[in-house]
């Protein structure tokens, strides 16, 4: 018995820097130049994830990002964990994509490697947020997906009962191969690459798709692909006053709480 | 000329950091307080390749090497000196094995030392002086077909801990180099120095009396032992020493950096007073500086150059890192001001640390005679 | 007369109850409907839930579409994804709106795809603009840096779709009166479409106050790094008898849990007092506290984006000014 995984994995901002993201008010675009990047934490437990699986069942881990060149670095440090292969889908053509225009080469990308069993995502990322690749894709896929996965228990090689969180509680699944999972951060503790396979990443080879290279629709990807945009960006005005208290702490501290007082706060 | 890490190199760098703070940062407070060797930690090292980092594969080791392995310590140092010292010392012995062993010997010992299954101290210091080391009185007689060690080793690293020592002693007038392990007869554990630094990490005195070991516990050739122990010293223990004190520099001028840009005083954060940027830009000139020789001396090991031909290259880094780390730490805890010397902060602790530096591999002043004599030549 | 496509929310149901944020959506999608002039629809799955249908018209709706099948009793998130789908397709909605409780955010993009039109995620704000005499959709979302809002819109593909999360929007009044239309919809769903078996939900109880519903709440960002920890922000919270949240950091360090984090991506909460500690003010996390009754900011940058969003601010270290915080407010609570 043996698992064909796939793993997709996104660079990041850190979220350590994030204050120093900015939007070009002119052009409406994010400008992150200059702001060092990490692989989306959750990710980390994406792939955490596919090497136990794989270490149970024996099989494949391929891990597959879209993004700019750049984004080989996740992948190098993917391959570091000891997954068996590596995907980046690049091209200036996928730029600008929303969560669907994302989708869409990600199914493409991963229809083109062959046969799955298994596809695990991060929940959401750091930086949009939304969760919506991991559903989106396995629509595109044609497969099942469940979201918010914080444990996975056999029954056997191919079916599955899944735990997902709710709010506050959970709910437990059914599901059978092949599925796509989202997983949150408490399914597992992510392992840290060891030297060995620090040295054996630099080793492997990444292979590049371009949109040529997979089969994806025409007018489905990249900003003009996408069916949603930015369309302006503008400044929150607030109505409150912004009332700074000066002073010394211990004296600031009194007029701060009359004050409080005064609004009926306390 | 390419002054870059490769991407394996920065990808350790991230691995060890990441290991570092997530692992060392919250117990190393309490590892100091307790002062008790954290074999645990050192097995996760250990897992994740790093004790080995010098070590050939075919003995268990990952064979990254000397770069690499000042990465290794510089990270580790950052947040806790002492484990840094750890590789310091401990590599220190496995060299001697991995340079000077038999293939028998290296396949017995050097493949658990790699593994974290044992620990390796490594002897040559004597009350005559570390400095001196020519002057040793340990002796080891040939009868037959073991030798009898007679003598006292002193300041001896990870001596209480190790289940094997490298050690020198006097056949005569000429210097061998042995390994006992642990629990033979005639070799004892002595008392532990309470010393201020490094605290989890014992050093002790070692005695032999009348302590009988085979033969086949020589490790390299006859009469060459004191040349292979200095080799070792000055490839492993000095270099070691500087990617500590490398380590334990940056992580104060780290903290006293975030923390100026935090504290106000007069309304604003302290690092808007000129005095305390001049403090800041010394402390980053001279941790860069000390960076470089630093990388410098390892890539020039890395590139096959032998101990005698970059001795001053060694020499340098050591010197220098040594004396930087003490500077920063005085520095950054005046920039905390009263925080300074508090436990949370762990700037003071890593100025104790860096204090036993000073004679770690060689004292700074063997540095200069290192230096002056290749000078003079 | 209503002409056009009608704007639809997806009003979630567990346990029979209504999901608030469902209810929250359809004062939302009544202000929408009566702006485009078209109908306010919503549809409800589940089992047994006219009640639920009652209780939706009385909030506003024009029209449920319920579809009642005991094994949708429970979300089962395939089905509930083809019945949404085949009924867009069916009905064309001008506009779909969907909470974003942890359900809603499974079936939402999934939705979206089925019918490959785009989805907004946690936008904080919607209202119609016009293009040239058209109406759409502005769904407004947080921006990076400073107090900047970002304006997403759908522009060719419907319905245009967006979610919002609980607690941002307000809930309407509810009207007994209302009168409404139950469509009974029967989908043709066999035993071997559920792909994706629900079989266990568990609702369990909150500990503590909820941040939600908290009078008080004291919350703390990543200024609290100075102070090792979450503590000083406890304290002050004991002394208010208030709930602790804090943002993304903050959970990030494991100072608090997921179910107390503020923001866009988290909680939106509306208390009575709110005080901000440590935290500069990101747009994400801010967005999850505005409408408070009286907003506190403390943090050690006067020009933090934070002040500008409170109605009092103390400029400091924390480390300072919590303590003397603390004293003082023993002396008057």
């Amino acid at each position: 018995m043996s698992l064909d995984i796939v793993v997709c994995i996104k660079q990041v901002p850190d979220p350590e820097y994030f204050s120093r993201i900015t939007i070009d008010p002119v052009k409406q675009t994010i400008r992150r130049d200059g702001i060092p990047t990490i692989i989306n934490p959750l990710d980390k437990h994406a792939l955490e994830e596919g090497l136990k699986i794989k270490e149970k069942f024996s099989g494949k881990v391929t891990a597959v990002t879209m993004g700019p060149p750049s984004a080989r670095e996740v992948l190098e440090e993917a391959l570091a964990l000891g997954i068996d292969d590596a995907v980046l889908l690049c091209d200036r053509a996928f730029a600008g994509a929303d969560t669907l225009a994302t989708a869409y080469p990600l199914a493409s990308g991963i229809k083109k490697l062959g046969n799955f069993d298994l596809i695990l995502c991060g929940n959401e990322t750091v930086d949009g947020a939304t969760g919506q690749v991991g559903p989106q894709l396995a629509e595109l896929l044609g497969i099942p997906h469940v979201t918010f996965v914080n444990e996975i228990e056999w029954t056997n090689e191919r079916d599955l009962i899944v735990k997902s969180t709710l709010e506050r509680g959970y709910m437990k699944l059914q599901v059978t191969l092949p599925v796509l999972l989202s997983v949150v951060k408490e399914i597992n503790e992510p392992r840290l690459p060891t030297v060995l396979g620090i040295m054996e990443a630099t080793e492997k080879e990444i292979k590049f798709f371009n949109a040529k290279d997979i089969d994806v629709r025409e007018g489905t990807i990249g900003l003009a692909g996408s069916p949603t945009r930015v369309a302006d960006v503008f400044e929150h005005k607030s109505k409150r006053k912004g009332e700074i208290i000066e002073g010394l702490p211990e004296d600031a501290v009194k007029r701060a709480v009359k004050r409080l007082r005064e609004l009926k706060a306390i | 000329m390419d002054f870059s890490f490769t991407r394996q190199q920065e990808m350790l760098r991230n691995m060890v950091r990441e290991f570092a703070e997530k692992d060392l940062a919250s117990i190393a407070l309490s590892l100091d307080e307790r002062g008790e060797f954290p074999y645990d930690i050192i097995k996760k090292m250990a897992q994740l390749g790093l004790v080995g980092i010098v070590s050939p594969k075919e003995y268990g080791g990952t064979e990254m090497g000397h770069v690499a392995r000042m990465i290794a310590i510089e990270e580790v140092s950052r947040i806790y000196p002492p484990l840094g010292f750890f590789f310091q010392a401990g590599h220190l012995g496995m060299y001697m094995f991995q340079m000077f062993g038999t293939d028998e010997q290296k396949k017995k010992y050097l493949i658990p030392l790699c593994k974290a299954e044992k620990v390796a101290c490594t002897a040559v210091t004597e009350q005559s002086g570390g400095s001196d080391p020519s002057a040793m009185q340990t002796t080891a007689k040939l009868v037959g077909d073991e030798y009898i060690i007679n003598g006292r080793k002193v300041f001896i690293t990870l001596g209480g801990v190790a289940d094997i020592c490298c050690f020198v002693a006097k056949t005569d007038d000429k210097f061998n180099a042995f390994f006992v392990e642990k629990g033979t007869p005639g070799y004892v554990i002595g008392r532990k120095e309470n010393h201020t630094g490094m605290r989890c990490i014992p050093v002790n005195e070692l005695i032999f009396t009348d302590c009988k070991i085979p033969k086949s516990n020589l490790v390299g050739q006859e009469g060459r032992g004191l040349v292979a122990a200095l080799t070792v010293i000055a490839s492993i223990g000095r270099t070691g020493a500087a990617g500590i004190a490398l380590g334990a520099g940056r992580g104060s001028y780290e903290a006293a950096v975030k923390f100026a840009k935090e504290r106000e005083l007069y309304g604003k954060p302290i690092i808007n007073l000129q005095g305390l940027q001049f403090m800041l830009a010394d402390m980053n000139v001279e941790i860069e500086a000390a960076k470089w020789l630093c990388y410098y001396a390892e890539w020039l090991l890395d590139q096959g150059k032998s101990t005698r031909e970059i001795s001053s290259e060694i020499s340098r880094a050591k010197l220098f890192s040594c004396e930087v780390a003490i500077r920063t730490n005085i520095k950054a805890i005046q920039i905390l001001g009263g925080y300074g010397t508090t436990a949370e902060y762990h700037v003071a602790r890593r100025l104790k640390d860096s204090i036993e530096l000073l004679s770690a591999g060689g004292t700074q002043e063997i540095m200069r005679v290192t230096i002056g004599r290749n000078i003079m030549a | 007369m209503k002409r056009g496509n009608p704007v639809w929310v997806w009003t979630e149901q567990r346990n029979n109850r209504l999901m608030e944020v469902g209810v929250e959506l359809l004062g939302k999608g009544l202000e929408l409907s009566e702006r485009l002039n078209v109908k306010l629809e919503t549809i409800l799955i589940g089992n047994q839930t006219r009640k639920l249908a009652d209780e939706l018209m009385a909030y506003g709706a024009d029209t449920v579409y319920m579809i009642e099948d005991p094994r949708l009793q429970t979300y089962q998130s395939d089905v509930y994804a083809n019945v949404l789908a085949d009924l867009i397709r069916e009905h064309s909605p001008e506009i779909l709106l969907i909470g974003a409780t942890n359900i809603g955010m499974d079936l939402a993009p999934r939705v979206a795809a089925k019918v490959e039109t785009g989805l907004t995620a946690h936008c904080v704000d919607l209202c119609i603009d016009e293009d040239n005499g058209i109406p759409y959709l502005a769904q407004v979302v947080p921006g990076w840096g400073g107090n900047l809002m970002v304006k997403i819109v759908c522009p060719e593909k419907r319905p245009q779709m967006a979610t919002v999360r609980p607690g941002v929007l307000e809930k309407p009044a509810r009207n007994e009166a209302r009168k409404g239309e139950i469509i009974k919809v029967t989908p043709d769903i066999k035993d071997g479409d559920f792909k994706v078996k629900t079989i266990e939900m568990v609702e369990e109880k909150a500990v503590g106050i909820p941040i939600e519903e908290a009078d008080t709440v004291v919350a703390g960002g990543w200024g609290l790094f100075s102070a090792g920890g979450f503590k000083p922000v406890e304290e002050l919270a004991e002394v208010l008898g208030a709930a602790v949240g804090g943002t993304r950091p903050a959970v990030d360090k494991e100072w608090i849990s997921d179910d107390q984090m503020i923001g866009q991506s988290g909680k939106t909460i509306n208390p009575k007092l709110f005080i901000s500690v440590g935290a500069s003010g990101a747009m994400h996390f801010t967005t999850g506290f505005l409408r408070s009754k009286v907003i506190m900011a403390i943090d050690q940058n006067p020009d933090a984006p934070i002040f500008k969003v409170s109605d009092i601010g103390l400029v400091g270290d924390l480390r300072e000014i919590l303590p003397y915080l603390i004293e003082e407010l023993k002396k008057v609570v």
